[in-house]
């Protein structure tokens, strides 16, 4: 059967299409975004103890499962690289309907750049060769928006960042694509193997039921150390320097307008044109 | 092989250069004045008329001209940019705006270069030797400064991060490089459909009104449009809108929406949860109209009206159209 391939540049891995699909869902644990954060000093930041899988990753992991759903017999299996905390990121997957996954790497990886992080990830799909790679389109920690891209470069393969809609035909191996870009959603084709990140309103997330969340809870996660992989560049930093934490900048206390409208309504317009805004 | 410059990949959008792409020109061209490099303007694909504009805006501009680079696709684009970094060297950086298409192929680039990249920046500057980019954490709670230690660096900006020079203006002039691209690069363009009916774009407004749940009723949404259209600004929806069916998610400001920083923000009928405020606190001013005195809102707002905002934004239309005569 014919597929889509690119030529130019070779995937670092061939892809015959076979009935059975492929998706490797990449995710990442964050912390909430309504834990509180304090920068301490320039050199620290003190994050409350509350730690979730990322939103984007969430609408990936549910995006695949839709997939399978619609083509019953489809492979799925999630990677997290980093700390120990990424083994919860993959407890979510499994607790959502993911039973394959794999902890890439150890607490080494907090220290990582997204290039580095996107390194060990393309490492392992190298080996595991996925039809399709689905991941969150920017993590809730740094918003990097980074590794998803940089996966697809190492791997050779073409991507699509925040994407709504996703069809895939596993007869042909044609994926339909809609992206969003300001004010318009481009529809695009693509062949396999694809990464795309996921954007909201790609797919809803749902509530894991409590017997797959139980079932989490109790796996062992397989853990892949960072000697094992084959990488490409063995780099963990050297691009980017951290120089200093800031806290986000303070509004002053609000003016509250004094009297109601309609009487000073000229109040707010004097007050915004003294703002330079108008 | 090294080229003293700083680049910035100039990006169009319904046949205009983008204020982004404008307000990176000015901050390459100071950036690149402080360290004695040059600077150049890199046009991909395109027409005439926007070589002749980048180049009313930078010394230098580069077009890169041949089949298939448009329309714009992350490895066509990502192709095209790689043979005129081994035609010309290794800039001392790329600047590119965190657009849809920045965010999607300077990544790219960065992987292919080995670089360091910093993505959503909110300001650039050199500490001594070093390009160094300032951006937000953890969805705005915390902010990280970062020095960039390869060549080229490679920094995507939030629109609003610089605003444009008025001394922009420069007789500059372009280079046309021919880029061959292969045939079956990348992904193919089907269609492209527009959600918002042509309506301003959120990202790069100045000025954004936006609604909430508070509006009651997307029929409401009119008001907030003419008030939209007396300020020339462009409107933006809360999440509740959105997941309300109101509107269309592209419109949504917040953490799972986009973040903007326009100079003016007023956020009518929106409580002001935390999603919601990451996404426009860093805005210049703001004005929030609620009929709720203990919304949230107000922590995060200059100016505070309460009131019932169907009685209020009519009034405050009609005052702004007449103070505009």
């Amino acid at each position: 059967m014919k597929f889509s391939r690119i030529r130019w540049v070779q995937p670092i891995y061939v892809k015959e299409v076979d009935l059975k699909l492929k998706i490797g869902v990449l995710v990442k644990q964050v912390p909430d975004h309504e834990a509180i954060v304090q920068v301490k000093s320039e050199q620290e930041v003190d994050i409350e103890d509350r730690y979730v899988c990322s939103f984007f990753d969430e609408i990936a992991i549910e995006m695949a499962l839709n997939i399978q759903k619609n083509h019953p017999g489809t492979e799925l299996f999630a990677l997290s690289a980093g700390g120990n905390k990424a083994v919860d990121a993959l407890r979510r997957a499994i607790a959502m309907g993911i039973d394959e996954v794999e902890h890439l790497g150890d607490e080494s990886l907090k220290a990582a750049d997204s290039n580095y992080t996107a390194q060990i990830l393309a490492a392992r799909l190298k080996t595991r060769q996925p039809d399709l790679v689905i991941c969150g389109k920017q993590a809730g920690d740094d918003d990097f928006a980074a590794v998803g891209p940089m996966v697809a470069e190492l791997l050779g393969i073409p991507h699509a960042s925040a994407v709504v809609s996703l069809d895939i035909d596993p007869d042909t191996g044609k994926i339909k694509i809609g992206r969003e870009v300001e004010g318009e959603i481009w529809h695009l084709e693509s062949g396999i193997p694809l990464l795309v990140t996921a954007e909201k309103g790609l797919a809803e997330p749902h509530v894991p039921m409590v017997t797959r969340v139980m079932k989490a809870m109790k796996a062992k996660i397989p853990n892949i150390p960072i000697d094992e992989l084959d990488l490409q560049d063995h780099k963990p930093q050297g691009r980017l320097r951290r120089i200093r934490y800031d806290a986000p900048p303070s509004r002053p206390a609000v003016t509250m307008m004094q009297q109601p409208f309609p009487q000073n309504v000229s109040e707010l317009v004097n007050y915004l044109q003294q703002k330079g805004v108008l | 092989m090294n080229c003293n410059e700083i680049w910035v990949i100039a990006e169009t959008r319904k046949g205009q250069l983008t204020r982004s792409t404008c307000q990176l020109l000015g901050a390459a061209r100071k950036l690149a004045d402080q360290k004695d490099l040059g600077a150049a303007a890199i046009l991909i694909g395109g027409e005439q008329v926007h070589a002749d504009e980048l180049a009313q805006k930078s010394p230098l501009v580069l077009w890169l001209k041949g089949p298939r680079l448009e329309p714009y696709e992350a490895m066509r684009h990502l192709h095209a940019i790689w043979q005129l970094i081994e035609f010309r060297g290794r800039p001392a950086a790329i600047l590119a705006g965190a657009s849809a298409a920045g965010l999607e192929f300077m990544p790219r680039l960065a992987m292919r270069c080995g670089s360091g990249y910093a993505s959503s920046c909110i300001d650039i500057w050199w500490e001594k030797t070093e390009l160094t980019a300032r951006r937000p954490l953890y969805g705005g709670r915390a902010y990280e400064e970062l020095a960039l230690l390869t060549k080229p660096a490679l920094v995507t900006v939030r629109a609003g991060a610089f605003s444009i020079p008025e001394n922009l203006s420069v007789s500059g002039k372009a280079e046309t490089i021919s880029i061959d691209l292969p045939e079956n690069v990348g992904l193919t363009l089907v269609e492209r459909k527009s959600t918002t009916s042509g309506k301003k774009d959120l990202s790069e407004a100045v000025c954004v009104v936006a609604g909430g749940r508070g509006m009651g009723s997307p029929e409401n949404f009119k008001l907030l449009e003419e008030l939209a259209d007396v300020l020339d600004a462009a409107v933006g929806v809360s999440r509740a809108v959105v997941d309300a069916g109101w509107m269309h998610h592209d419109q949504q400001v917040g953490k799972s929406g986009k973040t903007i920083s326009p100079e003016l923000y007023i956020a009518c009928g929106i409580s002001g949860a935390i999603h919601h405020v990451l996404g426009m606190n860093t805005s210049k001013v703001v004005v929030a109209i609620n009929k709720d005195p203990n919304a949230l809102i107000f922590e995060n707002a200059d100016y505070g009206v309460v009131g019932d905002i169907l009685e209020v934004i009519p009034i405050l239309t009609n005052a702004l159209k007449s103070c505009k005569k």
